[in-house]
């Protein structure tokens, strides 16, 4: 009995201290030096996160130019697949752009009218969007592992980001920012299981919390009244309960999947963006 | 020539770490070209680090590991430190298995792989749920090592006859 422990406690002692001729370090020293950054880490002093910064810059910088290679595969074979799908796609085009030119009579009409009314009553014009943009920034490195969806864009501290940012892709939501480095900022994605945002659906008066679950066809509407069914095809906006966004922003879709189960989409497509508008809180159109 | 003879060389000697390295500074998961890609996500790192550190720990140096863990951590946002201390865990308890193991076996081995995930995750999800406010998913993590176990002897194959080849040239 005591001589298998023995083994184990020299076969263990052994292999924590021996160096060889490619192991510089003994994994004693290593997991000890781990152990240290953790806690360091954790202390969130300001030397540790002016250093921690610096690493962060280096590091994603070098991780974008990584990610080259990869992103060529992905483009090509989205690019395929879409060269692919063109010619049906363009029979639909065709067909709706004829629907489309009988529409837009009928909207150059109301355009008209609502201009000699804005005229009429003495309104001001609406602000047209870079009011509300902060920072016109880059997707450095998007992040698709099953346990975190974040996306690490090319604009920091350096720019004015500030943790607590929203960001915008083509007029949607699609996160926060939840780091900010002086070169770089990594935005938490609506899709993550750590996203919260306090919302409310059209055509009710309920406020519930939206939450990711690591899928943009499939978010969790939590808090809501006992009694309350969910519809398919209802939109669903900020309610700006949380106190930074603000309220009205569509952020999601409910829709009947091929179960006949009604589940939420995101109206963005959070991984897809490649240049994102991080703003104060809302952006328009 | 001789240049050209000894970048190869050293190409070839380096290649577990390079690739350590590229797929840290990647986040390597998947194959992202590849449809339902994350369903069938593993952990590559692990796969190297049990190989190399089993069967050829000459090649690649703890010092190396440890560093592509602390640049994976500030690729993934994980806390600094994190994924270094899952992936030494990895190299303790492969090296203790290469000091016990008197014949070597590939079956063995992939088996006496499920500890080595096991403690491997053990210590990296314990130190996320202390150190971190960030939430996870225990099935994707449960799926992660399944796949990760699973892969392993295509990935032993192929490394096996790679060093193979290597020491033939």
């Amino acid at each position: 009995m005591s001589d298998s422990r023995d083994d184990f406690v020299i076969a263990l002692r052994y292999s924590l201290l021996k160096k060889g001729a490619k192991q510089k370090f003994s994994l004693f020293f290593l997991i000890i030096f781990s152990i240290s950054i953790i806690v360091l880490d954790k202390l969130s002093m300001s030397p540790i996160n002016f250093l921690r910064g610096l690493i962060n810059d280096g590091v994603y910088r070098v991780s974008a130019v990584a990610a080259i290679p990869g992103k060529g595969i992905t483009f090509l074979s989205f690019k395929s697949k879409e060269h692919f799908n063109v010619y049906n796609e363009n029979k639909i085009l065709k067909k709706k752009i004829e629907e489309f030119k009988l529409k837009n009579f009928e909207d150059i009409f109301l355009l008209t009218e609502n201009q000699n009314l804005k005229l009429a009553l003495g309104l001001e014009k609406v602000k047209i969007a870079e009011e509300y943009t902060i920072i016109i920034a880059k997707v450095l490195v998007d992040q698709t592992s099953p346990f975190l969806k974040s996306v690490l864009i090319n604009k920091g501290t350096k720019y004015g980001a500030v943790k607590g940012m929203t960001v915008f892709s083509k007029n949607y939501l699609i996160g926060t920012v939840i780091e900010t480095n002086y070169l770089s900022s990594r935005i938490l994605l609506i899709t993550d299981l750590n996203s919260k945002i306090s919302a409310i659906i059209q055509d009710a008066d309920v406020n519930f919390i939206l939450s990711g679950n690591g899928n943009k066809n499939d978010f969790i509407l939590e808090y809501l009244p006992e009694d309350f069914v969910v519809e398919p095809n209802k939109i669903i906006f900020t309610s700006g309960k949380d106190g930074f966004l603000k309220a009205g922003m569509p952020i999601a879709k409910t829709y009947l999947n091929k179960n006949n189960e009604v589940k939420v989409k995101s109206l963005a497509d959070p991984q897809q963006a490649s240049i994102v508008h991080v703003t104060r809180g809302q952006f328009k159109n | 020539m001789l240049i050209l003879k000894y970048i190869k060389e050293l190409l070839s000697k380096s290649l577990p770490v390079l690739l350590l390295y590229y797929l840290s500074f990647n986040s390597f998961e998947n194959i992202k070209a590849l449809p339902n890609s994350t369903l069938f996500s593993f952990n590559f790192h692990m796969i190297i680090i049990y190989f190399y550190i089993l069967k050829y720990p000459e090649y690649l140096g703890t010092g190396h590991i440890f560093l592509a863990g602390i640049i994976n951590d500030v690729v993934l946002g994980t806390p600094l430190g994190t994924s270094s201390l899952s992936f030494l865990a990895m190299c303790l308890f492969t090296s203790y298995i290469r000091n016990v193991t008197l014949r070597a076996k590939m079956t063995a081995e992939w088996f006496t792989f499920i500890p080595a995930i096991f403690f491997s995750n053990l210590i990296f999800f314990v130190i996320v749920y202390n150190f971190s406010n960030l939430s996870f998913y225990y099935i994707e993590l449960l799926r992660n090592s399944f796949f990760t176990f699973l892969f392993f002897p295509f990935f032993y194959f192929l490394f096996n006859q790679y060093q193979r080849r290597f020491k033939e040239d």
